[in-house]
């Protein structure tokens, strides 16, 4: 219990120190703030993972090697943006108090055992990212398409929490036994879920919402709202339909439907932004193929994917921040990049590989894994669609690997801001390094799925 | 473990070529490969084996292991990687290029080196795939030219599919045998069987993609698109050697499987369509690009036919006038400009290119004592106590004697004055890579003798060469003759390639109207549908954005954004989930 308290206490500090500095306008001041606190977030829940530490409060939130993980990943993926926002805005100090009530909802979500504390927590995510989005004036309508899309799936998924009240009389999150009812929830469950981790037809709109953010709110949008949508529909999905044989189903064909949209509206871009998009829907497919497979592998997987293309998007992100600033937008102003700064060139190739699932990097893992287990719970066809995917994911990577290299015709050189160099760095060493060796991050991320399917009576 | 070593010099010149100008490009990778070779008498046989990761029960494990056979293919790549380097001294003179070609050869290279010592199939797949990598950035390499990226895009569209079947593999094995190990799988197949043929078949899809061989054959000729030493490097030792190489490495699962006489006869087929290809191909390099795949196809052919130790000869003995003749087109390309065999022209006005050349076409021909002559003896008396393939082998050795002279001379008409300076002023680095790979060419001949039986030594004892026996001999050099004769009476009596007999024959041929025509159009459109996949969706998904009926307008309504759309879509994509449980479901 003490432990829940002191990371609590975290929170908080994060929290009121982020509202107080947001006061002055020192940038700096701020930025080592978050450095440390997020620092200290990491450590202390690293303590509580080697330390096999669960603790619930009220059966609302609990803390275990699931959440553990989460809040891990997370606090990470804060700190890259955290580093972005520093570089490249000036409003440095209002989005990063935006930022920690995102990361605060985050937590919620990864952490919550009952369904109204994933509701409070998805609020939170969405409604601080809004307004991120409004801090640059030429963002209005993108924030507004998000905010709709936040309010519809958010007033479904509110119709969700009420059916599956009925089904099983409670709010935490329990397995339930199958019924009409419930089986309506999770249908709901499924759409209202289905904006916030960017599952078809319901993400329709999000290319839209990347390209017209500013690309630092879309690096956050990407990494971590997305991903903390997944959170949310793993639990869920697991935790309360294991009975449901249809429920899977339905996730498979769902994850078929995002991978083909996800690939083949990117092979027809020529944005950029709007192909990082779409690649990060047909990401979202993939990621959707672990959690049908409804085993401890696949949501490991799963799990590893979110964290693979997490860092990848995050890096790839940064990459297109320093590129806007020269104006460079769409594929065929990128042609000769190599010549103008080999370190961009060199590292967008890379983060491109790991997208197409080159082994040695994380990409690779993710992918192996999600496929291996696929296959182990007979799920051939859909193994086989998500190969097929892979191929034509393929081509528009590629397009993108030979333009880099092509002969450009203008070689003005780029100089990359120092936070962009960091962040790219760091990405790089995470998306390589765990690519050769995962498994340390394996072992985490097996005891997290391990975890839930242990809760869900289900252990492998 | 040291073999890894072998690669570090590689990786640091691969690195240090990045921090100099363009011009130094060239000696830091070429002092790389040296060291790199020079390093190969240090390498010690045995077996290194890591963890990548293990999960539940599957182990997966990046296993190496140096068998005298690994060794031999060290050997070619770390010899033949510095030569294709020399050579790119004075053929790739593109200033602004030169860190970029470097770069991408030293990976190939490294990819080649690891794949040649995987022992776990998860190696197998990295190295397989930094090959298809490369090779698709080699092949691409001058990217400006479209047909270049069309080439570029079908071969790793194929290659890709075989590497997907060895991830099919890899995941079958993992979770049947729980390790990728290739000891640990061998001994599961013994006593195993059912599942030998599921992975044999696979892994054969990726062979034969890998090699070229019938049905995916067309990328390689298209390949040609890439640099001329490119084409020597994938040609001879690397890419599609890879291929051929498996199916030793593997060969206790194919061998279970009895799948065998299947390569057997897949095999025939490519030799067979190659040949014919090569006989009527007019782009100087895709003639010897079709010679390739058939010799790819007859290696395939003797290891699947039980001829290991022929093969293994062949394997060894084919890289080294492969890389020479690749080396002498790339000279005529660049001193005529011109690609068509109908015009390239003046072979013979240097003489060190010109004998070299020759010592590569006697080889390829088959005349003793060039290592090609071995080779085909070798084959042949492999397959004595089956007389059909031997016949059929002995009429391949004819074509292939005719359309390597007929390649030589028609290359050495009469050229005009401009070429003749070009030719003279020919860069010395070309000349003495050429003047190496011709001495090679014997060393490789001599090691007839001695090479099969430490290469082979233990794993394959019961597979041995026959001794060279006289009347082979003579069998053999009258077919290279005949062969020589009849390209000599075909293209020097009646100048014009239209008119010479056999050439119309083998154009107009019963074979070829009927069997030949309907197999390359299938060929064709296999490797057509490989090239246009892409732009197949692109067109499915514009025709879908534009759409028949309204529901198309909707759709790119949708896409630009409006949000009463978004609505719409989803309330449709609700509406339709629910049927889906509704209706399908029955409740």
């Amino acid at each position: 219990m003490a432990s829940f308290e002191s990371l609590g206490i975290l929170f908080s500090i994060m929290l009121f120190g982020n509202l107080f500095l947001a006061l002055f306008s020192k940038k700096k001041l701020h930025l080592i703030f978050n450095l440390l606190i997020f620092s200290a977030i990491i450590i202390f829940v690293l303590y509580l993972y080697i330390n096999n530490a669960t603790y619930s409060l009220l059966n609302l939130f609990s803390l275990n090697p699931f959440s553990e993980f989460f809040i891990f990943l997370f606090t990470l993926g804060a700190m890259l943006i955290s580093l972005l926002y520093f570089g490249f805005s000036k409003k440095y100090n209002e989005l990063s108090l935006f930022l920690s009530f995102s990361l605060l909802g985050m937590y919620a979500v990864s952490m919550s055992n009952s369904i109204p504390g994933i509701f409070i927590g998805l609020e939170m995510i969405s409604i601080p990212t809004v307004f991120s989005i409004l801090l640059s004036k030429k963002s209005l309508e993108a924030a507004t398409k998000l905010f709709i899309m936040a309010a519809i799936s958010i007033a479904i998924f509110s119709f969700a929490m009420a059916m599956s009240y009925g089904g099983v009389n409670t709010i935490s999150i329990i397995e339930s036994q199958y019924s009409l009812i419930m089986l309506i929830a999770f249908v709901l469950f499924l759409i209202g879920l289905g904006f916030e981790a960017s599952i078809f037809p319901f993400n329709v709109l999000i290319p839209d919402v990347y390209e017209g953010s500013p690309s630092y709110v879309t690096a956050l949008m990407g990494s971590m709202n997305k991903k903390a949508g997944f959170v949310a529909l793993i639990q869920i999905v697991i935790l309360m339909f294991t009975a449901f044989h249809s429920a899977f189903e339905i996730i498979a064909i769902v994850a078929v439907f995002t991978m083909f949209y996800g690939n083949i509206g990117a092979l027809v871009q020529k944005n950029l932004k709007r192909i990082m998009a779409y690649s990060s829907i047909s990401q979202a497919g993939y990621i959707l193929i672990g959690v049908a497979t409804a085993t401890t592998y696949g949501i490991s997987g799963s799990l590893f994917q979110i964290f693979a293309h997490m860092f990848i998007f995050i890096g790839i992100m940064a990459i297109i921040i320093v590129l806007e600033l020269k104006n460079k937008k769409t594929i065929d102003d990128i042609v000769g990049l190599y010549k103008e700064s080999p370190f961009l060139a060199v590292a967008l190739s890379i983060f491109m590989l790991s997208l197409v699932g080159l082994p040695l990097t994380t990409g690779f893992v993710g992918k192996f894994l999600i496929f291996l287990s696929a296959i182990s719970a007979g799920l051939a066809v859909l193994t086989f669609l998500g190969i097929i995917n892979s191929i034509i994911s393929l081509y528009y990577y590629l397009k993108i690997l030979l333009s880099v290299y092509a002969n450009g015709k203008r070689k003005v050189r780029i100089l990359v801001n120092k936070t962009a160099v960091t962040v790219i760095v760091i990405c790089l060493i995470v998306t390589i390094l765990f690519g050769v060796y995962p498994q340390p991050f394996i072992n985490f991320i097996n005891s997290a799925s391990s975890y839930l399917f242990t809760i869900a009576g289900k252990g492998l | 473990m040291f073999v890894l070593f072998v690669l570090l010099p590689l990786f640091a010149s691969m690195i240090i070529t990045q921090f100099f100008e363009q011009k130094f490009s060239k000696y830091i990778a070429l002092i790389g490969a040296v060291i790199s070779l020079a390093l190969f008498p240090l390498i010690t046989k045995g077996s290194f084996s890591v963890n990548l990761l293990s999960i539940g029960s599957y182990v997966v494990s990046f296993a190496t292991n140096v068998l005298p056979l690994n060794l031999m293919l060290l050997g070619i790549v770390l010899i033949i990687a510095p030569l294709i380097i020399l050579y790119s001294f004075g053929y790739m003179s593109v200033r602004s290029e030169q860190k970029r070609f470097y770069t991408e050869i030293l990976a190939f290279e490294i990819s080649m080196l690891l794949f040649s010592v995987s022992y776990s199939f998860i190696t197998l797949f990295i190295a397989w795939e930094f090959l298809s990598l490369t090779s698709y950035l080699l092949i691409g390499f001058w990217n400006t030219r479209e047909i270049a990226n069309t080439a570029a895009r079908k071969a790793i569209t194929t290659v890709f599919l075989g590497d997907l079947c060895i991830l099919g593999v890899i995941a079958i094995l993992l979770s049947t045998v729980g390790s990728v190990t290739f000891s640990n799988v061998f001994s599961f197949i013994k006593t195993n069987q059912s599942i030998a043929l599921l992975i044999s078949v696979l892994l054969a899809i990726a062979v034969f993609t890998k090699s070229a061989q019938f049905p995916f054959s067309e990328w390689l000729p298209d390949a040609m698109e890439g640099p001329t030493p490119v084409s020597a490097f994938l040609h001879s030792s690397t890419m599609v050697k890879a291929g051929v190489f498996s199916i030793l490495l593997l060969f206790p699962i194919f061998y279970a499987s009895n799948l065998l006489g299947v390569i057997f006869v897949i095999a025939l087929i490519t030799v067979l369509l190659s040949t014919l290809n090569a006989l009527k191909e007019k782009h100087i390099k895709k003639v010897i690009a079709y010679s390739t795949i058939q010799e790819l196809g007859l290696m395939m052919l003797a290891f699947s036919g039980g001829a290991i130790a022929a093969g293994v000869y062949f394997f060894f003995a084919q890289s080294f006038y492969k890389v020479l003749l690749f080396f002498s087109s790339g000279v005529v390309m660049e001193s005529t400009d011109k690609i068509s065999l109908d015009e390239t022209s003046g072979l013979k006005v240097n003489k060190v290119i010109y004998i070299t050349t020759l010592f590569g076409i006697l080889a390829l021909a088959g005349f003793i004592p060039f290592d090609g002559f071995f080779a085909s003896i070798g084959m042949s008396s492999s397959f004595y106590n089956n007389i059909i393939v031997y016949v059929v082998l002995n009429i391949f050795g004819i074509m292939t004697s005719l359309y390597s002279f007929r390649w030589l001379f028609l290359n050495s008409k009469k050229t005009t004055p401009y070429a003749k300076i070009k030719y003279k002023s020919i860069s010395k680095s070309i000349e003495l890579s050429m003047i190496i790979s011709s001495v090679l060419i014997l060393i490789a001949s001599a090691s007839f003798f001695y090479l099969i039986k430490p290469v082979l030594g233990g794993t394959y004892s019961n597979f041995t060469l026959q001794t060279l026996n006289p009347l082979d001999v003579i069998i053999e050099t009258i077919l290279a003759v005949s062969g020589l004769v009849i390209a000599y009476i075909a293209i020097k009596k009646s100048v014009s390639l239209k008119s010479s007999l056999l050439i119309k024959l083998v154009n107009n041929g019963i074979i070829v109207n009927t069997a030949y025509m309907y197999i390359t159009k299938g060929v064709y459109a296999i490797s057509e549908g490989f090239s246009y996949f892409e732009e197949g969706l692109s067109s499915l998904f514009d025709s879908f954005g534009r759409g028949v009926v309204d529901l198309g307008k909707i759709i790119r309504k949708v896409s630009v954004g409006n949000i009463n759309n978004y609505a719409l879509v989803l309330s449709v994509g609700m509406i339709l989930l629910f049927l889906f449980i509704f209706v399908l479901k029955g409740v």
